[in-house]
């Protein structure tokens, strides 16, 4: 029974601590729902997979959120018409490379920058070549959850005529023409973007319906996205109290274990990431800073609490791939500073 | 037949009105989580979660999941027709369902309180005697300190700066905390120890500093907060669930009680007091 309770505290301390970035996050993808015109942020936007996406990754500079705050923001740009590639490499971008998070990763490892510093760059590697990866070959409705790739498509489907009248098509033509990533047979306008009846109501809807709007949609985002974040911290507070962390520990010992361990326990632990930096300091005596590295780069792409979210974006085959290959990216480059750098 | 509802409308109608309570569920587990987090600071129950540093965000949160509870069932209780109930076709849930976990979380919350932490967790986790912590920071507060007022705290940072036990050894002591009771160790000795917080009670992380109990006093149990003031002096004990057992185990190949004794800091108490457990049990990084 004090069992049971001791996963009841630490289920609520994960969601009061989540809690605040979460309305964030939600109000800032709702924001982005009403101010941003996305038609300008997609011109912007290079075309080109790489410069996509490592301006995806950038973009978590305007948006300092935590990995439960960028998934609604991620989802936006999404269904926004952002490429994939883009999206993808802020969702995994965002949570790492922003402010408040290399500030916070700064005051715990005052003493060693260079864990603050590879922390961004290793970062921002897997979030280009994954955010490339998926640039350059995938069709987005193949990538997206059911009903949020059936949204998207009802949306494209109904736009393509008002847009014809408020768009002049040469406008369009060079930079909107498909590239392989979207939908398109190529020389196909892709300026359908999909939220596109929600940004003519931006534009021209009188002040009380975009407030509403705005107001509808954080209520439903805080709905869903807080629905998944329990269950989510439900499933990692269990494994919290029923996993003994000594069994983690045994395995720290050698620099290839240590990393594994280490990034076992950052998708156990599910720490908002700007906050993980202080955790993972609890650890500096008993772990290599290799191993330390994998923990804050890993975590804040991939965790239990997030893995929820996540399903409200993609397909459960693409999550796994995203794993797989962030897993090996983050083990790769950590093994290595664990073995030439820090001299393990 | 003219008169007869079109198929089209009167589905949309229904299916409004399935949405419009899911909106009314959802803007109630909206309130109710405001409410929680309002309740968490008011009690000051948020220490039991998380650090303080964290308190005005959550209330802020709490005070606008309020306000946002509030203004939407006003909106909805005017709204005859949901704005855009295209919007809601977005849910991976079924209507409704993400609203109620949030609400029966937030019902749960407000009806059962977080525990404190027990030994139980400490031994789970692995106590140690080492604390994470700039390294600037300790020496200047050993010169501000004396010595009989540090906290149990204060002490593990202390050593922590600079490890040698006999440094202390003869330094009054009076150190408040839970006691952990440990197989291996004589009947008189235990763990006082306290859980430090840096973010929330998930990472929360067990300190301790042994104690030696005079020969007459009984045994307390596990979990038993004490106030224990004495001496410290330097003996050597075995310890086996700090974080390095394994490395101690590993790196000598005989498992004698010799091999895995190590010199350590024990206050050797002249005084023990039972207290309550404080409202506020946990320590801050």
């Amino acid at each position: 029974m004090s069992q049971l309770h001791n996963v009841f505290t630490l289920f609520l301390s994960l969601l009061v601590e989540a809690m605040p970035f979460l309305l964030f996050g939600v109000v800032l993808s709702s924001s982005l729902l009403l101010l941003v015109d996305e038609q300008k942020l997609i011109t912007v936007l290079p075309k080109n997979p790489f410069l996509g996406a490592l301006v995806g990754s950038c973009i978590g500079f305007l948006f300092p959120v935590c990995e439960c705050g960028n998934i609604p923001v991620a989802r936006r740009l999404l269904t926004k018409g952002v490429a994939p590639g883009v999206a993808i490499a802020f969702l995994l971008a965002a949570p790492t490379i922003n402010p408040v998070v290399i500030w916070s990763t700064w005051v715990a490892f005052r003493g060693q920058p260079e864990i603050v510093i590879l922390r961004v760059v290793f970062s921002l590697i897997i979030a280009v070549s994954v955010g490339c990866l998926f640039g350059w070959g995938a069709n987005i409705v193949e990538l997206l959850q059911p009903r949020l790739a059936k949204r998207f498509l009802f949306r494209q489907s109904n736009q393509v005529d008002s847009l014809s009248l408020t768009t002049p098509v040469g406008d369009i033509s060079k930079l909107m023409q498909s590239g392989t990533y979207l939908l398109g047979e190529s020389g196909q306008s892709l300026f359908p973007s999909p939220l596109t009846s929600e940004q003519t109501l931006a534009s021209q809807a009188p002040k009380a319906i975009k407030w509403q709007q705005f107001l509808q949609n954080v209520a439903q985002e805080l709905q869903e996205l807080g629905g998944m974040l329990v269950i989510g911290s439900a499933i990692a507070a269990t494994i919290q109290v029923f996993v003994p962390r000594e069994i983690v520990f045994g395995l720290g010992q050698s620099p290839i274990t240590s990393i594994l361990a280490m990034m076992l326990l950052a998708a156990i632990v599910s720490i908002c990431s700007t906050v993980d930096a202080f955790f993972a300091l609890s650890f500096v005596s008993t772990f290599s800073s290799g191993s330390l590295l994998a923990f804050l780069v890993f975590g804040p792409t991939i965790d239990i609490k997030a893995l929820g979210l996540m399903l409200s974006i993609f397909r459960p085959k693409v999550i796994i791939y995203l794993f797989i290959i962030i897993a090996q990216l983050t083990f790769a480059m950590t093994f290595v500073y664990n073995y030439f750098f820090a001299g393990f | 037949m003219s008169n007869l509802p079109s198929p089209l409308p009167f589905g949309k109608k229904l299916i409004d009105s399935k949405y419009r309570s899911a909106d009314f569920l959802g803007a109630l587990a909206i309130f109710s989580w405001g409410l929680l987090l309002v309740k968490y600071a008011v009690t000051g129950q948020y220490q039991l979660l998380i650090h303080p540093n964290y308190f005005y965000l959550m209330l802020v949160t709490g005070i606008i999941l309020i306000l946002l509870g509030l203004l939407k069932t006003y909106q909805l209780s005017k709204r005859k027709l949901s704005v855009s109930s295209e919007e809601q076709h977005l849910t991976i849930f079924p209507p409704g369902v993400g609203s109620s976990l949030l609400l029966i979380t937030a019902i749960a919350g407000l009806l059962i309180s977080p525990n404190v932490l027990t030994s139980k967790t400490a031994l789970q986790r692995g106590v140690t005697e080492t604390l994470p912590s700039t390294r600037s920071q300790p020496q200047e507060f050993v010169n501000r300190t004396r010595p009989e007022d540090r906290t149990l705290i204060d002490w593990v940072r202390t050593l922590n700066a600079y490890p040698e036990p006999d440094a202390y050894s003869g330094q009054k002591a009076q150190l408040e905390g839970f006691v952990i009771r440990l197989p291996e160790l004589p009947a008189n000795y235990l763990l006082l120890s306290r859980f430090i917080l840096n973010c929330c009670a998930v990472d929360a992380y067990p300190v301790f500093i042994p104690v030696e109990l005079p020969p007459d006093v009984p045994a307390y149990p596990a979990d038993t907060w004490l106030k224990v003031s004495g001496k410290m002096t330097t003996q050597n004990l075995v310890i086996d669930v700090v974080q390095d057992r394994n490395i101690i185990r590993n790196s000598s190949r005989d498992n004698s009680l010799e091999a895995r004794a190590k010199r350590r800091l024990v206050l050797k108490a002249e005084q023990t007091q039972k207290i309550p457990t404080p409202r506020n049990p946990y320590r801050y990084q």
